[in-house]
């Protein structure tokens, strides 16, 4: 992971964003522990409130649970639950965007999925 | 449990100079909280204040205690790096932890071995034949190694490279902070400390010209690149400080609704370090 953050979120949602991408890659899976807030602090060199409000959000929507005394894990289904979330974030936030600029641009169906094929997707 | 440090018309003269301005300040505990000015603004004098070094005017209670006269108590529970962390330079690793270990009774002598083990720091090294880095090292174990509920850190990274500078931060958050202890620290490289704050003072003359958690700063500070069509309006609404790039407009604003600035044009949470420069325009002129 890259240590740079952007000034256009707060730095708790970026970091949260990091952790959700790494479980939709599957780098991190159900039953993995989350690094301890203490560490992530001073690896990170975040404020570990910081760190604590990314953790509180996962857990808010259930992708990590806290087991006492020991920390945070990610929960079974974290992956599924993100997909379902995330998909419906593409289609209603990116997507929209997307299209408009394909529209702007003249571009058709053939033309972007043969670019796409080239690009490597299925 | 009340305020870790709280200042009331805290002032410091010398013969006819200012150096601290009446200022009044609350810091609760577990926080981490950045004072930051330019050269000669009082930073150092307020620290000095607060840690009992130097008499002043006004009332300060630091752990409850007043630094004037129950100094000795009061540095029981308080931790200090200095710019200036002079040690004996015929003072050895070994030496210091002896030292150290005879006159703190919080000294937790296995933890600061712990880590010096971790360094390069061999206990018959003396100060004399330490690098800069290494004596700011050697203070950290130390200071680290005692459960002080605060600790003020003076320009604690001043002339170190950026290995020691980030190792320094890393340490502290990993083996000293919790949210029982406080920490004040005041920079120049505020870059490097900018996420590990909770709240930001701005000092500047004498004076508190910002004191916000970060969070605030975050809600209340907006730049805004404005195009040429758009920048009266922006005007308008008394942006704190305006350059120019590419033809447009930079322009940052304070306490602006971030709705209302997002119409003129791209808006981002600007760095500490570009609320400093706009905050201490002219300190020098």
């Amino acid at each position: 992971m890259s240590k740079d953050w952007n000034n256009n979120a707060p730095i708790y949602r970026q970091l949260k964003d990091r952790i959700v991408a790494m479980l939709l890659d599957g780098l991190l899976k159900p039953g993995d522990p989350l690094p301890s807030v203490r560490q992530i602090a001073a690896d990170f060199q975040l404020n570990p409130i910081t760190v604590s409000r990314a953790y509180q959000e996962l857990a808010d929507a259930t992708l990590v649970e806290k087991r006492r005394g020991i920390g945070m894990y990610v929960t079974d289904g974290a992956r599924e639950k993100l997909i379902v979330s995330e998909r419906e974030r593409f289609l209603q936030e990116e997507w929209p965007q997307m299209v408009e600029r394909i529209r702007r641009l003249g571009m058709n169906t053939t033309e972007l999925l043969s670019a796409a094929n080239i690009g490597g997707a299925q | 449990m009340s305020a870790v440090i709280s200042a009331k018309g805290l002032t410091k003269r010398f013969g006819k100079t200012t150096a601290v301005d009446n200022i009044s300040f609350d810091i609760p505990a577990g926080r981490i909280v950045g004072l930051i000015g330019p050269n000669g603004s009082g930073k150092t004098t307020a620290l000095k204040a607060i840690l009992g070094l130097t008499p002043f005017e006004g009332t300060l209670s630091v752990l409850g205690l007043d630094p004037r006269t129950q100094r000795d108590e009061l540095m029981q529970q308080v931790c200090f790096i200095a710019d200036v962390a002079i040690l004996p330079r015929w003072l050895s690793v070994g030496n210091a932890v002896d030292f150290v270990t005879g006159v703190h009774p919080k000294f937790d002598r296995a933890k600061a071995e712990r880590y010096l083990a971790s360094t390069k720091l061999k206990p018959s090294l003396k100060v004399k034949e330490m690098s800069k880095g290494m004596v700011v090292q050697l203070h950290l174990a130390l200071v680290m190694a005692i459960d002080a509920k605060l600790l003020v850190l003076d320009e604690p990274t001043l002339g170190l490279d950026i290995l020691y500078r980030k190792q320094f931060y890393q340490h502290l958050l990993e083996e000293y902070f919790d949210e029982n202890k406080t920490i004040v620290v005041t920079t120049h490289q505020v870059e490097e400390i900018e996420h590990i704050l909770s709240d930001l003072m701005f000092i500047r003359d004498g004076k508190i010209v910002l004191s916000s958690t970060m969070d605030d700063v975050g809600i209340r500070f907006v730049e805004v690149m404005v195009s040429v069509e758009k920048a009266e309006a922006a005007r308008a609404l008394k942006p704190i400080d305006e350059r120019q790039v590419f033809g447009k407009s930079v322009m940052l604003f304070d306490g602006v609704p971030r709705e209302t600035l997002a119409a003129l044009g791209e808006a981002r949470t600007p760095g500490i370090a570009d609320i400093f420069v706009a905050t201490m325009k002219g300190t020098y002129a």
